[in-house]
């Protein structure tokens, strides 16, 4: 398909690979974030992390959307889906993310209706086939995907579905961003910016972390070749002394953005005051809540739900990895107490997390990292 | 139907993950268009968001909403 295969060519990525080695210069160390968990994953799959200098480190950030979900909204989920007889949706990590007791796919063992769905539209579908039945969809996501809660959302209403709502749990990046960069053990060089939030929301509003905190950004798609060519991106712009957003991504990111999702987002979410971030704490104004307007079909309205905080488990250092402080491997449990079949930490269950890319995909770059 | 992504698999859905798509098909009156990947899997998919796309064109898919059109316009 045009897009792909011309974005996974060997011998260009030698030729990005020899950019970058001529981009840096020796004796500097680079720390370079990349903010999304796709990124995360494609850098692993794709093993981009070999084709670099040994002076270019890559970060993860907190661009994982099942990772940063604390453990108390995750108990609240299935306490809803427990307790009310309903049908409870959900996409396919979140049913692995584990509560303080237990995880959404327990609950469906011990005889909740849980079901795996690929888009909310496949829940409102739900509801319509099972009008006997409550129809609730546990919407997570960052930009990228709150449009699509959003639309099905405004299709519910226009169907006049009543028997479907959304425990929303939707969050907003440019919040942790910011709240990573005033963490006064961060230190980073620049950015790959997060290609597909940016599809919704644009290039421009990344522009703060140039013009307040001095470090380069380009928004980068997922190919292997669109990483390189971000990253000989960000160490030109630290060559030649400038501090900008770039767009590497724009065969599909338009720097204003969608603006039509904007506006359905303006109409049927609205900011919470905070949210909680797992591992960063509460960082205000990061999440999403249904609008007024939209109350109707918010299931925190409309069922009981519990809403206690929880603290992390004890052993867990997700915090320490979605801030960058610590490689996956320099966890206490990573690859023992927590894997992916029986994850401790939100960064080992959801395939886009930084532990569990790493214990996928990693372990040779950990060798490395050792030697 | 298998829950929950098998280890090493990439979720399609949860995370800032899209998937290029062709569309082959446009329901305007219902604002839905039914799409095929590179695979051929074929998937409907809501374009209220990119519309006006007609079939051929290639379409950015997250979650069932197409949100970008890929490629210039």
């Amino acid at each position: 398909m045009r897009f792909v295969d011309e974005f996974r060519d060997a011998e260009l990525a030698g030729a990005l690979a020899g950019e970058i080695l001529a981009a840096v210069e020796p004796g500097h160390h680079y720390k370079v974030m990349e903010v999304c968990g796709g990124h995360t994953h494609s850098i692993y799959k794709y093993a981009i992390d070999d084709l670099l200098p040994e002076n270019v480190e890559l970060v993860h950030g907190p661009g994982c959307p099942v990772c940063v979900i604390p453990m108390g909204r995750v108990d609240d989920a299935i306490a809803l889906a427990c307790d009310n007889d309903v049908l409870f949706t959900c996409f396919g990590d979140m049913l692995r993310v584990p509560g303080s007791d237990g995880t959404l796919l327990d609950a469906k063992a011990r005889g909740a209706d849980v079901r795996m769905v690929y888009s909310p539209l496949d829940a409102l579908r739900l509801a319509k086939a099972n009008p006997e039945r409550e129809v609730v969809f546990l919407a997570i996501g960052f930009e990228t995907t709150a449009p699509s809660t959003a639309l099905t959302l405004k299709r519910a209403r226009l169907e006049g579905v009543a028997n479907f709502s959304c425990l929303c749990n939707h969050v907003t990046i440019l919040p942790p961003l910011r709240a990573l960069l005033d963490s006064p053990d961060l230190r980073l060089d620049g950015f790959i910016g997060p290609g597909h939030v940016a599809t919704v929301v644009g290039a421009r509003p990344f522009e703060f972390i140039p013009a307040h905190y001095g470090k380069p950004l380009v928004v980068s798609g997922f190919e292997p070749l669109d990483i390189l060519q971000s990253l000989v991106m960000i160490l030109r712009q630290l060559q030649d002394g400038r501090c900008e957003v770039e767009n590497q991504y724009s065969r599909v990111v338009p720097y204003e953005g969608n603006l039509r999702a904007l506006e359905v987002l303006a109409e049927v979410f609205t900011l919470r005051p905070h949210f909680e971030w797992r591992g960063l704490g509460f960082i205000s104004q990061s999440a999403l809540r249904l609008s007024d307007a939209y109350a109707d079909l918010d299931a925190e309205q409309r069922f009981a739900v519990p809403g206690v905080r929880v603290a992390d488990p004890k052993a867990c250092q997700c915090g320490e990895v979605l801030k960058g402080v610590i490689k996956p491997w320099e966890c206490k449990v990573f690859g023992t107490a927590c894997t992916p079949e029986h994850a401790i930490g939100t960064c080992m269950v959801s395939p886009e997390g930084a532990c569990a890319a790493y214990y996928n995909y990693g372990r040779l770059a950990r060798e490395r990292e050792l030697v | 139907m298998t829950f929950g992504c098998p280890p090493g698999a990439h979720c399609v859905t949860c995370g800032d993950d899209a998937t290029p798509m062709r569309v082959v098909r446009v329901d305007e009156e219902r604002g839905l268009a039914l799409c095929a990947d590179a695979d051929g899997t074929r998937r409907t998919v809501e374009i209220e968001l990119v519309a006006p796309v007609a079939g051929g064109d290639e379409v950015l898919v997250h979650a069932g909403v197409a949100l970008a059109r890929s490629g210039p316009a």
